[in-house]
């Protein structure tokens, strides 16, 4: 009999499952189910992925008994005292759950604390034990499940590893050749486009936590370490350098570009080439031919009779061309390394810029929602005698409260059913069937039965929850020790206690700020388009005198804003209640959402463009014509940030068009005074960068103007609990 | 003369204090009552409906207590 994938994995978790309650009810371990916990939470898909995990899980509850100790030291006599020292660590975690790394080890230290002082905190003269019990017991879970996942059927994430960076490259080659039809105006890819940029983004995510995992547990893979994680660079670079690429589209339909760059056809052949050898070096062949010298210049004497704006244009799309050729290079090259065939490009170090505290709203946001649930938890437990699970409660509000603002998006109403079931057949088991059990034979059978029901039902990603729920409820409802007690006011208790504590976490979605997808939506876009504002107000600074340092940090934080707004708006959209999208379908808030994605990239590529050249001579000459029309962009972002409905694409088209025609009238004159040769290239090029960004912004602020007008905001903006 | 004595709520054998069943109650009706508002469309003349929300949960809950936890 052959065994699917999906039941191999649930029997490993559940004989690591029983083994751990084995060696802790052997040990006359208290609380063996702290063990139990950590074999639930640290089963992953691959030996790698799960011992990243428990690396995780172990630092962060050793951190956390550490820091639960000196709490309980420091301030076990006054609770007013405790509450307001360990808030700041577990907001602290919180805020850094959010974060780009190591977000487990952060939620573990969070919710560790809290379970670890509750349990200690009214009996501090064991406190030492507990926390000791807790980290002994999170070791041995992590120990066994560790063991039991290397030695059956091992899966190494190295083969996983080689899949998603093949399917990575060919899904980039795939955009690649998506955007060369856009690029010669074949308009009927762009939806196409659209899918493959959404799977390139979710194989660049699980090729990230693969590449860690398999570092962990394939030496094959860690010793070229340095190398994949040039190539992972390589490929995320290649990634945003196309769509900067795809961006200066618009601008250039209407030209002939294989007469303005001559060498266009044999530039996009040769990118094409060196994305189908990498493909070729991933599945394990020798690429057939190495990366060529690419000729791509813009013939002047064509880019001579166009516009300003156009020769902007050809000017930022060159750029951008060039980026792309270098990165397919560098690519190339790491991989080449990696492969052996050839030399590994020299790594480069680039400056990195200082880093400085950005402070992500959103996550504060979350932050403040835990410090409502934890508060209320807390505040309830010592002012309502005989509140059920007492300061049990309140560790579990704590861990309970840290998943849910962990993934902000999910409705709580998710949480019900898993709940319930979970609730409901784990009480089953611990009134009828344990009792009847006299061994750990019966007992063993017991949980690895049940392990085994829950991975085996819960076996897909998105149904993480039901597995997490049911293993939980499971694994505190049977309450097994060696001095096992049946008393169904512990299970009526328990059953108590998440019935009073998910109407409360139902509650942060109302109070204090709303939570509901569509209000989260209208926020987001609203502090999008203050920092639209704010960025546009720096670039025009008069003279382009230099900025305070405070001037500096606010506009570091609104790029960060333009930056990651569009991907958090992606996330929630698809969340929205169609009833509140009154008459706009899902398709139209996606288109929107791409829509803002571009809007971004140009608003990225102005603020980069408008750096360099200040002091150029024509930039100061048209200040006065640059300075109307940001004026005119930053009055537009304005109304957009007070009322999304301001939007119309006629309006905005007709004023930037004026704006941008009367620019065009003012370069021809200031450059018939001057001649254009003045500039030099190196001048000519960035002010055209300029210029060419300046359009951009416009062209994508009309063009969001045009999807804005298909929703009904009156009805989106409308009041709702 | 004694106003109404608030008594404990036996559910399973676990007791339970009167101003959390009180309480309970409350937030049931008022989840009850936000639905129906959002589903009339009446929120919208809310001017911050979580304040709202909050302020229905203290009454509901002052008129559970009052009236049947308190009887």
């Amino acid at each position: 009999m052959i065994l699917s994938r999906k039941a191999k994995e649930a029997i490993k978790t559940a004989l690591a499952m029983t083994i751990a309650y084995g060696i802790a009810l052997s040990m006359d371990w208290d609380r063996p189910y702290w063990a139990g916990f950590a074999v639930a939470f640290v089963s992953q898909a691959t030996v790698g992925l799960s011992v990243n995990r428990a690396a995780l899980r172990m630092l962060g509850t050793v951190l956390a008994a550490i820091v639960a100790l000196s709490l309980i030291a420091g301030f076990a006599q006054d609770r007013w005292l405790f509450i307001l020292f360990m808030l700041p660590f577990v907001c602290f975690c919180c805020y850094m759950m959010g974060g780009p790394k190591y977000q487990y080890f952060w939620q573990v230290s969070g919710f560790v604390v809290i379970i670890v002082c509750f349990d200690s905190g009214p009996d501090p003269v064991n406190a030492f034990d507990t926390a000791v019990l807790r980290v002994q017991e999170t070791g041995l879970g992590i120990l066994v499940y560790s063991l039991v996942a290397l030695f059956i059927w091992p899966v190494h994430s190295r083969s996983q590893f080689e899949t998603v960076a093949r399917d990575l490259a060919a899904t980039q080659h795939q955009l690649f050749a998506a955007y060369r039809s856009l690029m010669s105006g074949e308009e009927g890819k762009a939806k196409e486009a659209l899918q493959i940029r959404a799977q390139q983004a979710q194989q660049q995510a699980r090729f990230g936590q693969l590449l860690n995992a398999a570092i962990s547990d394939s030496y094959e893979v860690r010793e070229l370490q340095q190398p994949w994680r040039q190539y992972q660079g390589s490929v995320q670079k290649l990634a945003t350098v196309m769509e900067r690429w795809h961006d200066s589209f618009a601008e250039i339909r209407t030209m002939d570009l294989t007469r303005l760059l001559p060498g266009l056809p044999a530039y996009l052949d040769e990118i094409d080439n060196r994305l189908e050898q990498i493909g070729l070096m991933l599945a394990g062949e020798a690429p057939q031919r190495r990366p060529g010298p690419v000729e791509l210049t813009i013939d002047n004497k064509v880019a001579g009779i166009l516009s300003h704006f156009d020769r902007a244009a050809i000017a930022v799309l060159y750029r951008r061309m060039q980026a792309l050729e270098e990165i397919t290079r560098v690519a190339f090259g790491a991989l080449s390394g990696i492969r052996g065939y050839g030399q590994a490009p020299p790594i480069a170090e680039s400056a990195r810029p200082r880093p400085r505290f950005l402070p992500d709203p959103d996550r504060l946001a979350c932050v403040a929602r835990f410090l409502i649930i934890v508060l209320a938890a807390y505040l309830a437990f010592i002012y309502v005698e005989g509140w059920p699970g007492g300061p049990g409660f309140v560790g579990m509000a704590g861990a309970l409260g840290m998943a849910l603002v962990n993934a902000p998006q999910l409705p709580i109403s998710k949480i019900y059913a898993p709940v319930t079931v979970s609730a409901l057949s784990a009480g089953v088991l611990y009134i009828f069937v344990m009792p009847q059990l006299a061994t750990f034979l019966g007992l063993g059978a017991l949980i690895f039965a049940v392990t085994f029901v829950i991975c085996y039902s819960f076996a897909e990603p998105q149904q993480m929850l039901g597995r997490a729920f049911g293993l939980a409820l499971f694994v505190v409802i049977a309450s097994i020790s060696n001095d096992q007690t049946y008393n169904f006011l512990s299970l009526a208790t328990t059953v108590m206690m998440f019935a009073v504590m998910i109407p409360m976490l139902a509650l942060t979605v109302y109070f204090p700020i709303s939570w509901r997808p569509e209000r989260v939506f209208l926020r987001q876009l609203g502090r999008f388009f203050r920092s639209c504002d704010f960025l546009i107000s720096i670039v025009d600074r008069p003279g382009g005198g230099s900025i305070s340092r405070r001037d500096r940090w606010r506009k570091a934080f609104h790029l960060q804003e333009v930056a990651t707004l569009p991907n958090k708006l992606g996330t929630w959209a698809p969340r929205i209640d169609p009833a509140a999208l009154a008459g706009a379908t899902p398709e139209d808030v996606r288109n929107l959402v791409a829509g803002l994605g571009e809007l971004s990239l140009r608003m990225q590529a102005m603020v980069e463009a408008s750096e360099p050249v200040k002091s150029e001579a024509l930039v100061q000459a048209l200040e006065g014509d640059m300075r109307s029309w940001s004026a005119s962009v930053q009055g537009a972002f304005q109304h957009l940030s007070d009322n999304p409905a301001a939007a119309t694409a006629i309006t905005f088209r007709s004023r930037l068009t004026e704006i941008m025609d009367g620019l065009e009238q003012r370069i021809e004159d200031v450059l018939d005074r001057s001649s254009e040769n003045q500039m030099g290239p190196v001048g000519a090029e960035t002010f055209y960068s300029l210029l060419g960004a300046y359009r951009g912004v416009s062209e994508a602020l009309v063009s969001y103007a045009g999807l804005t007008e298909r929703i009904n905001w009156d009805a989106w903006r409308e009041e709702r609990f | 003369m004694i106003g109404p004595v608030p008594h404990e709520y036996a559910i399973g054998g676990v007791y339970l204090p009167p101003m959390l069943v009180a309480a309970v109650l409350g937030l049931i009706a008022v989840l009850v009552t936000v639905r129906l508002l959002n589903r009339f469309r009446w929120s919208r003349y809310f001017a911050y409906p979580p304040l709202v929300f909050v302020s229905l949960i203290v009454i509901y809950t002052l008129v559970a207590g009052t009236f049947i936890i308190g009887t």
